[in-house]
């Protein structure tokens, strides 16, 4: 099973390495970022975002799941850095601004 | 259901009736400020402007008939001393009294607290430790020597089942909850997490990254674990 997993995570990174236009790019690493997430992969998560964020800096929702798997890593700090530049670039995302208001207190 | 008054509605009076509430209490809230007791009307069960320094008061608000009563005007400290020997007075069994300093919760206790709280003096203790020890998140002390303690799973743990890590052996302490982010997508498909916490994890169970350990056992022991 693991080996299965690991297996599709490589081809996605293949594919994904493949993919010329930008903004298809910034969503298949947002996939991918994502795809780590749900399985509990919070380091290669936080590259695949990071990869993404250097494509498209102005993406709120790349820093939005940043914030995400920092908060899901017990990183509060570096999780509501990333829930702040969310909301400066997305002032209503609503789940950001929830998580904020718990890291922070409200 | 228990009953209980909340004398003194400021921050710490407010955020104790709305929990109280929200558990379920009865809740009478006493306040002279007007403005106060309108704000939280609609949350408790019956709020009141009056002067609870009056003991005629307090008995047509049948605050004698209450379980419960918390004194929070903590800063008009003679108005805090005199409810809470008129709670005392009055039969109220628990009574909790909010103090701002040693002297000031030494004298509650006198006339008949039988909880003083120091919300103030406590957080500062509280941000003090979390800010020293960050690994930290909770510390419910059991004695001087034993505690009870949340803190990040150390990295080494990271992938290893609790039969392989072994603490109650190589450390004297057992783990006596996982608290653990369980990720998720919502129905729109945006990254989030829910919060799970396993009681007496198996021994079969695998640390993950972003585990909270909640440990019990002697502090200097705890302390290792710390520094793993």
């Amino acid at each position: 099973m693991f080996q299965e997993e690991k297996r599709d995570f490589k081809k996605l990174e293949a594919k994904i390495a493949k993919i010329k236009d930008k903004k298809e790019k910034v969503e298949k690493l947002i996939e991918l970022g994502k795809f780590y997430f749900l399985n509990e992969k919070y380091d290669e998560a936080i590259t695949k975002f990071k990869e993404a964020a250097k494509i498209d800096e102005n993406n709120a929702e790349i820093y939005y799941n940043l914030g995400i798997v920092y908060e899901s890593k017990n990183l509060p700090e570096e999780a509501g850095h990333m829930y702040t530049k969310t909301l400066e670039l997305n002032p209503n995302h609503r789940l950001a601004s929830k998580h904020l208001e718990k890291i922070v207190g409200k | 259901m228990r009953q209980c008054v909340v004398v003194g509605l400021g921050t710490f009076g407010a955020s104790v009736a709305r929990t109280l509430i929200e558990k379920g209490c009865e809740v009478l809230a006493i306040d002279e400020d007007e403005e106060k007791v309108k704000e939280i009307s609609e949350i408790v069960t019956q709020a009141v402007q009056a002067d609870a320094t009056d003991e005629k008061t307090l008995r047509s608000l049948g605050v004698d008939k209450m379980d419960a009563a918390v004194v929070s005007t903590g800063e008009n400290m003679e108005g805090s001393i005199l409810i809470t020997l008129l709670m005392k007075e009055l039969g109220v069994k628990t009574i909790v009294a909010k103090a701002v300093s040693a002297s000031h919760g030494s004298v509650l206790r006198k006339v008949g607290a039988t909880r003083v709280v120091f919300p103030e003096r406590d957080m500062g203790v509280r941000l003090a430790e979390s800010l020293a020890t960050p690994s930290i998140l909770e510390h419910i002390e059991l004695s001087p020597e034993y505690s009870i303690m949340e803190v990040h799973a150390p990295e080494s743990f990271i992938g290893r089942t609790l039969r392989e890590i072994d603490v109650r052996a190589k450390l004297g302490l057992n783990i006596i909850a996982i608290k653990r982010k369980l990720p998720y997508l919502t129905d729109t498909g945006e990254s989030d997490f829910k919060e799970d916490i396993l009681i007496t994890p198996g021994a079969d169970e695998q640390v993950a990254d972003g585990d909270i350990l909640v440990v019990i056992g002697p502090n200097k022991r705890i302390d290792n674990l710390r520094n793993l």
